[in-house]
């Protein structure tokens, strides 16, 4: 046991102490943290007050109208709310086109140039008919930006269609007022106070995270593998420990690291969901301004979380078996690029189901999934996320996990024993029966 | 298993069709140098795979410390230096020996001492802390030579341990094996160098595609191979003289040079007799030599013809 565990310390220390991995863990939550404020700070920036030429070509007062609601738009709610827009309005009737062509040069620049614009919103009797306005601005890209401005502006022009039909504007804004499904969840005869879209998000994490480390841990095992068949090192290790103890120390290793790594990354996460309004804050983001990116991390029972972790490591350990067989069957990592498809169909097959099973997880096929042995850690964690399962059953799928993790293991220990002294020739299938049967 | 620290019996391995060791049996006694030698691919390195458990014989018996078939239960006590070397080329020197250490079942603080210890002797202290990808090839193979010596085994395994070692290096690695050998460990090296297996081995066995040529202790084997043959030089009654050498009885075969002859002496013969008849007969001796062959000739002798109808490299097992 004190070989197994030497092996498992030097995956983890050397792998942990590698630039890659340093990388890795500092960068992924930095890009976290830049998702997370970024957005914010960009559309604070960018909500700074504009000044807009508002060139009144109506003779029905509209333009007037628009000026004082843009003029009355707010950035933000309650105390902090500032004004969003400067209108300078034009009168302008019957040469609109000769006014704003005057205000364009002036535009673009209207920080640094006194008395320039932002944009310049044209408006004409025209507009209620045709329900068009022109905007001529420096950027005119923000599709947020065009939008939020369009809404200031339709309900005047509505209003002044249904007037003009002789039909009270405020009665009709009543009657289309539009109805929201606020969805919670029951769980064991009790309301949860969470919400669906966190139960959703909970469950594509889970399946996500397991995908995410097989994809790039599984890898790992199985090129360490190759690299150490290359560099002969092991003809030491086969001469001190059994190729099972080799296996499994390399394979818990890779998964200690795969955990660190998951660990700090999801420290970060919550430690930036529970703290988004202060940090927000040090970045001079107003704690409105991101409220549309504001996310919850969904929280995870006590139960919920042995399950995922229970299925985790099962899932992992089963997986990262099958890669180490794959690494010791072939001679370089291109040949393993290859050789890996089924191992890797497996794993898409399992990320894929959750997709799939989310919509009913807890209709037939969800049903027969649970008892998949390569598809359970996959499927089980996302079903009792949604809704616990009973025990029996959640008892019979770790159950049918673990034989199918003893068979993983068992076969894939007899090729790792055979294939990782066995250098040059590619094993075909028929070899790989033989080492089975024989080894 | 009385007293033999190795024992191969009938020991027979067979890749995709050619056999690398075909009934092999042979004792290593405890203490000593023994030498395995033979050519490329005369299934040296097959051996040693086998007796280290490394990979299964087909048919036959090994036995490792008196023990059939644990050689990997028994790892402490055995040093392994395969001929294929490896290190992790990432890790660095003191922590790479530390962890060969550890897997053979030696504490962790214990490991790193003693490959303090050892780099101090080999004098590879200013790289204790460098990547291995660092070293030199020769420095990588005294690092590896230090992993299969750090737990201080009581049997060393060594294959081909000194091929790309310079005069320099071969030499620190010889005097670290001799003294090894003289402190009562157990060294079984294989080499197809055959100078190297003169100046060290006390025993040896020659192979050749798997099957044992030579074997026994070395002053033996040079014995019988050399003690045959005489080289002599007269100065006068040459007449004489090829009278004595036309003996049957004593004398095989002459390469008769005039006044120098080399001589193979008959097996009923022996070079104290045919040098009392040759100062009975007074030739005026001024050379009487007992040429003693050496390893390679005797090597070359042995396996010259076989050897060259050997696969020209160590097959690959399936």
């Amino acid at each position: 046991m004190r070989k197994v565990w030497a092996i498992i310390r030097r995956e983890f220390v050397e792998r942990v102490r590698t630039k890659a991995f340093i990388l890795g863990t500092l960068l992924f939550p930095l890009f976290m943290g830049a998702m997370f404020i970024l957005p914010g700070y960009l559309m604070s920036r960018s909500l700074g007050l504009k000044t807009i030429a508002l060139v009144d070509a109506t003779t029905s007062g509209l333009g007037k109208q628009v000026a004082d609601a843009l003029q009355a738009a707010r950035i933000g709610k309650g105390e902090k709310a500032r004004p969003r827009y400067d209108v300078i309005r034009v009168a302008a009737v019957g040469r609109a086109d000769a006014v704003r062509d005057s205000l364009v040069p002036m535009t673009g620049l209207s920080r640094k140039q006194a008395g320039g614009f932002d944009g310049i919103l044209v408006i004409s009797d025209s507009t209620v008919p045709s329900g068009k306005a022109a905007y001529y601005g420096a950027n005119v890209a923000s599709f947020d930006d065009m939008q939020e401005m369009a809404g200031t502006i339709r309900p005047l022009v509505i209003a002044r269609r249904l007037q003009s039909m002789g039909v009270d504007p405020a009665e009709v804004m009543k009657s289309v007022q539009g109805i929201d499904l606020v969805a919670t969840k029951v769980a064991d005869g009790k309301l949860t106070g969470e919400s669906g879209a966190a139960t959703f998000i909970l469950a594509y994490a889970m399946g996500f995270m397991l995908y995410f480390s097989l994809l790039l841990f599984g890898t790992q095992v199985m090129n360490s593998i190759v690299e150490e068949k290359n560099n002969r090192i092991v003809e030491v290790l086969a001469s001190s420990l059994t190729p099972f103890q080799m296996m499994l120390g390399k394979v818990t290793g890779v998964g200690l690291v795969a955990l660190f790594q998951i660990g700090i990354w999801g420290g970060v996460a919550t430690y930036l969901s529970t703290h988004q309004d202060k940090i927000l804050a040090a970045f001079g983001v107003a704690a409105g301004a991101g409220g549309r990116m504001a996310f919850a991390l969904p929280s995870m029972k006590p139960d919920l979380l042995i399950v995922f972790l229970v299925f985790f490591a099962l899932g992992f350990l089963l997986f990262a078996a099958a890669y180490a067989a794959v690494g010791a069957m072939v001679n370089t990592t291109q040949e393993a690029g290859q050789a890996q498809m089924p191992v890797m169909m497996f794993v898409l097959m399992g990320f894929f189901s959750v997709f799939a099973l989310v919509r009913d997880p807890n209709g037939t096929a969800a049903h027969v999934l649970t008892y998949v042995p390569l598809l359970t850690p996959f499927v089980v964690p996302m079903r009792y996320s949604i809704s616990p399962l009973p025990l029996s059953e959640l008892l019979l799928s770790v159950g049918v996990t673990v034989l199918g993790l003893v068979v993983v293991v068992w076969v894939a220990a007899r090729i790792y024993r055979v294939g990782i002294l066995s250098y040059g020739k590619k094993a075909t299938l028929r070899d790989m029966l033989r080492w089975i049967r024989t080894a | 298993m009385n007293g033999s620290v190795v024992r191969l019996e009938g020991v027979t391995k067979r890749f995709s069709g050619h056999t690398a060791v075909d009934e092999l049996s042979l004792d290593v006694p405890k203490g000593g140098i023994f030498g395995l030698l033979g050519p490329n691919g005369a299934g040296k390195s097959t051996t040693i795979r086998m007796i280290m458990n490394i990979i299964t014989p087909d048919e036959g018996r090994i036995s490792v410390l008196g023990k059939e078939s644990a050689s990997r239960d028994l790892s402490y006590r055995i040093g392994f230096l395969p001929e294929e070397r490896g290190l992790y080329k990432k890790m660095k020197v003191v922590d790479q020996l530390t962890f060969l250490g550890e897997t053979k079942g030696i504490g962790r603080a214990v490991a790193r001492k003693k490959a303090v210890q050892w780099l101090e002797r080999l004098g590879l202290s200013d790289w204790t802390l460098k990547k291995v990808e660092d070293l030199s090839k020769g420095m990588q193979q005294k690092v590896q030579f230090i992993g299969a010596l750090l737990h201080d085994p009581e049997l060393l395994i060594l294959d081909e341990p000194f091929s790309g070692l310079d005069p320099v290096n071969s030499q620190v690695m010889k005097d670290v094996v001799v003294e090894e050998a003289r402190r009562g460990r157990t060294v079984l090296f294989s080499t197809h160098i055959m100078e190297q297996a003169e100046r060290m081995c006390d025993r040896l066995v020659i192979i050749a595609l798997g099957r044992i040529v030579v074997e026994g202790a070395l002053a033996d084997v040079k014995r019988e191979f050399g003690g045959r043959h005489v080289a002599l030089t007269f100065t006068r009654n040459a007449d004489r003289a090829a009278r004595v050498l036309a003996d049957r009885s004593l004398i095989e075969k002459v390469d008769d040079y005039g006044a120098s002859a080399e001589v193979t002496l008959a097996p009923s013969g022996d070079a104290d007799r045919l040098l009392r008849a040759l100062i009975q007969e007074d030739v005026g001796l001024s050379r009487f030599e007992v040429v003693e062959a050496s390893l390679q000739s005797i090597f070359i002798a042995k396996v010259g013809a076989d050897a060259a109808t050997a696969p020209a490299k160590e097959v690959v097992h399936a």
